[in-house]
């Protein structure tokens, strides 16, 4: 039987719906449900664990608490500074690479291969590894460190003032290739008429930066900051693994928090409202973020 | 074509037979004592015909692991190791089953365990006699030195010389840190030694389990003994706070560098590879030390020192039936063969701890190894944290509290003190208990 046979007297709005219809209703299942059943959730004092006990409604209670909580906003804080340092390091190197790997030299196949190799690895795998490397006494981080300038015996984990630091260079190690990438991509898509034009009009190197390579690629570099700030803003893993949210709490990133609220301590309706606020919070950030980069795009 | 036939038939027929087979699955931390139980239960094999599969978990992933198999009611597991805190949700939330009338109908008397053992493993609500399981592990944190160093004539003199006593097993936490603080930096065959790898880990429950060896020691009480959950002035006690203090100074004057995340593993590897005069650890891991070193020379232990008085931390575990098991009969039959006094002496000369007293009380246990007299001492002092059902909300604000203060130097002790107070009050206001 043909398929025009099949789908005969259905009209394309139907065979439309029919295509999308499985992959609506899984969203709904495993995504919308979840959202409707946290926010319901959250204004309740559920606790998972505690089998037999009906949670009651406790209206915003949730919501009050978490707001005024001293401690969530000192996560929040570690969690800002951590998506400000990455992702300003991710995308003034992330550039950097690839004005670099743009230009044809020998080796930049091999060079590009290399450089992408962090980010194949495994954020928990990684997490791991850089705990050798940080390692005062045997790590190779402390020794190149040093060998540059003798600082002499420093705990990076251990360190409050330096904790904060080692999370942010390991992400930048593992995810500046990401940005990279991008930006490359950026960069070989500026038609070559618009540099030889410049050097006709006899720009300088700068002002063909200026004026035609940087306002190329800030689109693809901007789409790859979304990226990679949705992906640090829920920052789980790698952090777990290198420095469990310490020492003390100065590295424990909202995500952790969140975990231990949830998973640890079963405060369910708790973390609901504290999951939501994260939502809004990164889904208010975004559609201002993108909108602001359309507009940059429009230009 | 025939052959085959005949190949399927037969590997049809293995697949029915293999799952007919009687089988229970235990669960419980991967560490020595686990590969210990499992060359035990060979024999319960070989007497009933049950096989028994072992899921061993990594002490880091452990509790999260099993606790949420519980909470979830999971039916992987047919028997739990489980630790001495989850007791009280054990009970109060129905994940294990109850064992008085199996006990009675069995014969098993739990007057044939250590008190401290039966009391902080399988009684809930603690000092009644509803049981949950049956003590299987018994541990306690306790000391390991480095006696081959002790022993250095030019060392004992040296140390002699500077403190006015001789170096050995230290009889307080202030010798301790003396002893401790005369290796630190201290170069042996050419190499830089350390003082003490203790207990720092922030994620699971290390640094409490360290730094209540010391509270414990000083005489901290978690609550008011005639006003349940009254904590004010109990357990941020002045001898609490000064606990909490010598921890700090522990740390920092005695342990290696970058020790700031360190547990169960971390310690012993310290110690291990000769990095340190001294560790901290569970019994558990005694008799792996102690096979490495056969004539005795390189290791001693002791129990946790007093100082105002004595105490220790309390490890271990107790057995315990899955309440949603399917093959509850089955693992009830693991437990009565593992409460055999003859099975329990052979646990113990595996390398598990034992806390049958037919094992504790033989005139020979004392000296049957190094470690064996610290862990008889050891456990007529222990001391656990809170073995409440909301047992994880009370351990994380600790965690958290005392690794920010000793580990990152924030704050003062008294001041981590009031605040697990503040985070602990209104866990059990949630829970109803305030």
């Amino acid at each position: 039987m043909s398929v025009k046979k099949k789908f005969k007297g259905l009209s394309d709005k139907a065979v439309g719906w029919l295509f999308i219809g499985p992959t609506v209703l899984l969203l709904l299942a495993i995504n919308i449900y979840p959202l409707i059943y946290a926010i319901k959730m959250s204004f309740t004092n559920f606790y998972a664990n505690k089998i037999g006990r009906v949670p009651e409604f406790v209206g915003l209670k949730n919501y009050i608490k978490i707001l005024n909580k001293e401690a969530i906003w000192e996560k929040m804080q570690v969690t800002a500074s951590f998506m400000f340092w990455t992702l300003l390091l991710q995308a003034a190197i992330g550039l950097g690479l690839a004005l670099l790997l743009n230009r044809k030299f020998k080796g930049n196949e091999l060079l590009t291969t290399l450089i992408v190799l962090p980010m194949m690895l495994s954020p928990a795998v990684v997490g791991v590894f850089w705990t050798y490397l940080y390692n005062p006494q045997v790590g190779l981080f402390n020794y190149v460190v040093n060998f540059f300038y003798d600082f002499g015996s420093f705990d990076m984990i251990g360190s409050s003032m330096l904790a904060p630091w080692s999370i942010v260079i390991v992400d930048t190690w593992m995810w500046t290739p990401f940005t990279m990438l991008i930006c490359l991509a950026g960069l070989r898509s500026v038609p070559n008429y618009l540099y030889e034009a410049a050097e006709v009009d006899r720009a300088s190197k700068w002002q063909q930066f200026i004026y035609i390579t940087l306002p190329s690629v800030l689109p693809f570099l901007l789409l790859a900051l979304l990226f990679r700030g949705i992906e640090n803003f829920k920052m789980f893993d790698m952090v777990v693994e290198l420095t469990s949210g310490g020492p003390g709490s100065a590295t424990e990133l909202a995500s952790i928090n969140l975990k231990r609220e949830a998973f640890e301590k079963w405060k369910t309706g708790y973390s609901s409202a504290f999951a939501v606020i994260l939502f809004v919070t990164i889904f208010g950030f975004g559609n201002v973020y993108v909108k602001v980069m359309n507009k940059i795009k429009e230009r | 074509m025939k052959k085959i036939m005949i190949l399927l038939f037969v590997s049809l027929f293995s697949f029915s037979v293999n799952s007919n087979a009687k089988s229970i699955t235990l669960g419980w931390a991967a560490w020595d004592p686990a590969n210990a139980l499992q060359e035990l239960t060979k024999e319960f094999t070989a007497e009933t015909g049950i096989e028994v599969n072992f899921e061993f978990v990594p002490w880091p992933n452990f509790a999260d692991r099993m606790l949420n198999e519980l909470n979830n009611k999971g039916k992987t597991f047919d028997l739990l190791i489980g630790d001495s805190q989850w007791i009280g949700s054990g009970a109060v939330y129905g994940h294990y089953v109850k064992l008085n009338d199996f006990f009675d109908k069995e014969g098993i008397s739990m007057g044939d365990f250590s008190p401290a053992t039966v009391h902080a493993y399988s009684t809930w609500p603690k000092g009644s006699k509803n049981y949950y399981a049956l003590p299987a592990m018994g541990d306690a944190l306790a000391w390991a030195y480095r006696k081959d160093w002790f022993d250095r004539p030019e060392l004992k003199s040296e140390f002699k010389k500077k403190h006015g006593y001789d170096l050995g097993v230290p009889a307080s936490w202030n010798q301790l840190h003396d002893m401790c603080s005369f290796f630190q930096g201290r170069e042996i065959d050419g190499q830089k030694r350390y003082g003490a790898a203790i207990n720092t880990e922030r994620g699971s429950e290390g640094i409490t389990m360290g730094v209540t060896a010391a509270m414990y020691a000083w005489g901290m009480e978690y609550e008011n003994p005639n006003k349940p959950y009254d904590m004010e002035g109990f357990f941020n006690s002045p001898q609490a706070v000064e606990a909490v203090e010598f921890y700090r100074k522990l740390y920092e004057d005695c342990a290696p560098p970058g020790h700031s995340d360190a547990y169960m593993v971390a310690n012993l590897d310290a110690y291990k590879s000769g990095q340190v005069a001294f560790q901290m650890n569970w019994y558990a891991f005694w008799p792996g030390v102690s096979k490495e070193d056969k004539d005795g020379r390189v290791s001693g232990f002791f129990a946790n020192p007093k100082q105002n008085v004595a105490a220790a931390t309390l490890g271990g575990q107790g057995i315990s039936v899955v309440k949603y098991s399917d093959k509850q009969d089955l693992a009830l039959e693991y437990i009565k063969w593992f409460a055999r006094p003859d099975v329990q002496q052979k646990w113990w000369d595996l390398g598990g701890y034992s806390c049958h007293n037919d094992v504790l009380d033989s005139p020979s246990f004392p000296t049957s190894t190094v470690y064996a007299q610290g862990f008889l001492d050891s456990m007529g002092i222990v001391k656990d944290f809170w073995q409440e059902p909301t047992f994880v909300e009370l351990m994380l604000p600790m965690q958290e509290a005392i690794h920010d203060y000793v580990v990152n130097g924030k704050g003062t002790a008294k001041g981590a003190l009031d605040k697990i107070i503040e985070e602990w009050v209104e866990v059990f206001e949630a829970d109803g208990k305030l």
